[in-house]
């Protein structure tokens, strides 16, 4: 599930992972929650992902509140150049942890970093926060692709091995792939 | 005036429900009503209608909000609808069920004193909200911007923008509180202020508390068309918000500023109101349809009804914005006014394109006070065609979503898919099937279904301008018709580049266009002719059976 405020990027970052396209041009809300499908490889096993894209307006939030318990991972966003959707962040932290499953796989995303020149939310900022809260962070863009695949497999990894469970495996570790294969936005610009 | 329209009445069933018209001359709204009963005309149901049929809000305030709505025969019949006052339509609202939503709720959590500064939007929520709205604001001092020809400003009673048309809110401020001084002031003498008419414009104001509506217009309509359509938009917000909950907002926190709690539904607005510039069906208060044959229309309806869950009050399909099957829950009925609105939802936003969504939406007419969950999407993705489930439960998105799947399944299984992809292709007739000569278009609404059928427009109104020129016209037609201090039943109107008929009676409306050349004898028989046909093709145009659960 996709949460964050209105205009960070959630819908587009879908459209990235899904269909590997940037929804340019004018601005389009979300109205309630959508829901899609999404098959993924790995590991060589096929993934069914269930992703619900939210809105983030306020006035849609109970209908987000009803459907936080169903989920099992959560993508948190906020918009690098968008202050105000970096401070809203604990706020959101907030409601997730009062309406979500406690074992909920949740992951910080800061979207938007290809707007290198707008840039308001330093990358320490979001790396504080996170690890202030004990979760996953890494820096995406909707644009150029910049870690969406990432964000998206490394949560399937997870969902996969826990539901799983082989005796024999290795626990995987969320964090440490993260930090693994995450890439910083500037190597795609050099 | 056609005043001897209704002579030839060949085409009427002989089944003796017709009004006594022999030779009547329809004198203005002084004679009879000729034409057929309720519920025997072209385009009326078998088995009841699908629309609300009830005394309605609109028929209480019916002398300032104009007539186009749907109507109930008792109401026409009888008590005159002038006993409409404020305080009876919200002794009706008050007598409403007051159930708050989690929102509302999480309002108030927020409005309690210690929090008040957080109402407040910062310097920055502002600019990112007028990012949002993803419309490019105009500068509200140029000539461009009030070279409008209808500009619409919806305020709160604070004086608080709310919303407006064109150009940012925050720089209408000073003008919106302009506005509301001109109706506080006048309030303080016990009247209220309705409109001004100066210098070609028409400055209509609407009042519903805790809302003001506010249009400015250089357009032909009446006061009363301006009028309705600013309730549109103010049943669009009720939509959005329900009457409870806005009530709730501005009793806590009177200056409230509203438009964060609408950010993101400035484009809902936007499109209803260009919807209603060329779209009939506000007009009407009635609905189109896709033009479908009988039997493939009740193949889908059944797969419709059959594809019910507990939580399902209506499923609809459209396309465009067109009905295709609508099926309703025993004994609940949809206003159109509702159905309009969630035509206006689904074509505002390509978000629906792709997977299913799932929002909480209020039908006001219905019941203001509370919100139904609608599942929306798209059956395939290059046909038109939208399924709309609209269900009582929050909670219950996967039932409905089932519901969707089991619809799909039926549909493939009847073998109707084939036949509505082709009649995609063709959403819309030619005038030249009825084979008049000199006709070009017209609009046809049967009163007790709350349907409309009309032509597609076709030259000389090719132009945007000129099809809205058209619409003006019937506009005009509509507002002499139903002017309430002085209706009209027939209307011949020669122009110099076309000639109009409307003819108005218990059972329908209709209104005709002709070439400028014809006569009107001409265009009299040439109703006769049309309403033949339009019996000949009712069961295609309209939805004669309709289904419930």
């Amino acid at each position: 599930m996709l949460v964050g405020d209105s205009g960070v990027g959630k819908t587009c970052l879908l459209v990235r992972f899904k269909d590997g396209a940037f929804l340019a041009g004018s601005f389009i809300s979300t109205v309630g929650i959508d829901f899609r499908n999404k098959v993924l490889t790995v590991d060589g096993v096929k993934v069914k992902l269930q992703i619900w894209d939210t809105a983030g307006q306020e006035r849609f939030r109970s209908v987000t509140h009803a459907y936080y318990r169903d989920a099992h991972a959560l993508l948190l966003l906020y918009d690098v150049t968008n202050k105000a959707s970096f401070d809203n962040i604990q706020a959101w932290l907030t409601e997730i942890h009062e309406y979500a499953q406690q074992d909920v796989v949740l992951m910080l995303l800061g979207n938007k970093v290809d707007s290198a020149q707008d840039r308001v939310v330093k990358r320490e900022d979001g790396e504080k926060l996170a690890k202030e809260y004990g979760v996953p962070f890494m820096e995406t863009s909707a644009k150029s692709g910049l870690n969406v695949e990432l964000a998206f497999t490394a949560i399937a990894k997870e969902l996969k091995h826990r539901s799983m469970k082989l005796p024999n495996e290795p626990k995987f570790k969320l964090h440490d792939y993260v930090k693994k294969e995450v890439r910083g936005s500037g190597c795609c610009r050099s | 005036m056609a005043a001897d329209v209704h002579k030839k009445k060949s085409w009427e069933v002989p089944n003796g429900s017709l009004a006594p018209g022999d030779g009547q001359h329809a004198e203005r709204s002084e004679s009879p009503t000729p034409g057929l009963a309720q519920g025997t005309e072209p385009g009326a149901g078998q088995e009841g209608a699908m629309f609300v049929h009830t005394r309605s809000y609109e028929d209480l305030t019916s002398p300032e909000d104009g007539a186009a709505v749907a109507r109930s025969p008792e109401e026409r019949r009888g008590e005159p609808a002038e006993q409409s006052s404020m305080e009876q339509i919200s002794k009706d609202f008050s007598e409403l069920s007051t159930q708050l939503t989690g929102i509302a709720l999480d309002l108030e959590e927020e409005m309690r004193p210690g929090k008040e500064g957080k109402l407040e939007p910062s310097p920055q929520t502002n600019r990112r909200d007028s990012v949002l709205s993803g419309k490019e604001e105009e500068d509200v001092t140029m000539d461009a911007w009030r070279m409008h020809r209808k500009h619409v400003f919806v305020l709160s009673e604070a004086g608080k923008p709310v919303y407006s048309r064109y150009g940012s809110e925050e720089a209408l401020s000073s003008t919106m509180g302009v506005m509301m001084a001109l109706v506080s002031f006048l309030e303080a003498e016990k009247n209220a202020i309705r409109s001004i008419h100066a210098d070609g414009y028409k400055v209509v104001f609407v009042r519903r508390s805790p809302l003001v509506l506010v249009a400015v217009a250089r357009t032909q309509q009446s006061e009363q068309e301006i009028a309705h359509e600013l309730l549109y938009i103010y049943y669009q917000i009720l939509s959005l918000l329900t009457w409870t909950q806005l009530n709730h907002i501005f009793q806590q926190k009177q200056n409230y500023d509203l438009r964060r709690l609408l950010a993101g539904s400035e484009r809902i607005t936007d499109n209803l109101l260009d919807l209603m510039a060329h779209d009939p069906s506000f007009l009407m208060g009635a609905v189109r349809c896709l033009p479908l044959a009988a039997s493939v229309r009740d193949a889908v309806s059944s797969s419709l009804q059959q594809a019910k869950a507990k939580s399902l009050v209506f499923s609809i399909l459209l396309s465009g914005n067109q009905l295709v099957s609508l099926v309703r829950k025993k004994d609940q009925f949809l206003h159109p006014i509702d159905l309009h609105l969630l035509f206006n939802l689904i074509s505002s936003s390509s978000s629906f394109r792709e997977g299913e969504a799932w929002t909480p939406i209020c039908l006001p007419k219905f019941n203001s006070s509370g919100f139904f969950h609608a599942h929306i999407s798209y059956l395939e993705q290059e046909m038109d065609l939208c399924l709309l489930l609209v269900s009582t439960d929050r909670e219950d998105f996967f039932t409905v979503s089932d519901c969707k799947r089991r619809f799909q399944e039926r549909l493939r299984r009847r073998g109707v898919h084939h036949a509505l992809q082709e009649a995609l292709r063709t959403p819309f007739y030619s005038v030249a099937q009825v084979g008049i000569p000199d006709l070009r278009h017209f609009i046809y609404k049967s009163k007790s279904s709350g349907l409309f059928t009309s032509p597609e427009i076709e030259a000389p109104y090719v132009q945007e301008e000129e099809k809205e020129r058209l619409l003006g016209l019937y506009q005009y037609l509509h507002s002499r018709a139903h002017n309430s201090s002085r209706p009209l039943k027939n209307i011949y109107f020669t122009g110099p580049r076309e000639n109009l008929l409307a003819w108005v009676t218990n059972a329908f409306e209709l209104y005709v266009c002709y070439s400028p050349l014809g006569t009107k004898a001409g265009a009299i028989n040439a109703v006769n002719k049309l309403m033949k046909w339009i019996r000949k093709e009712e069961d295609r145009l309209f939805i004669l059976t309709p289904q419930t659960y």
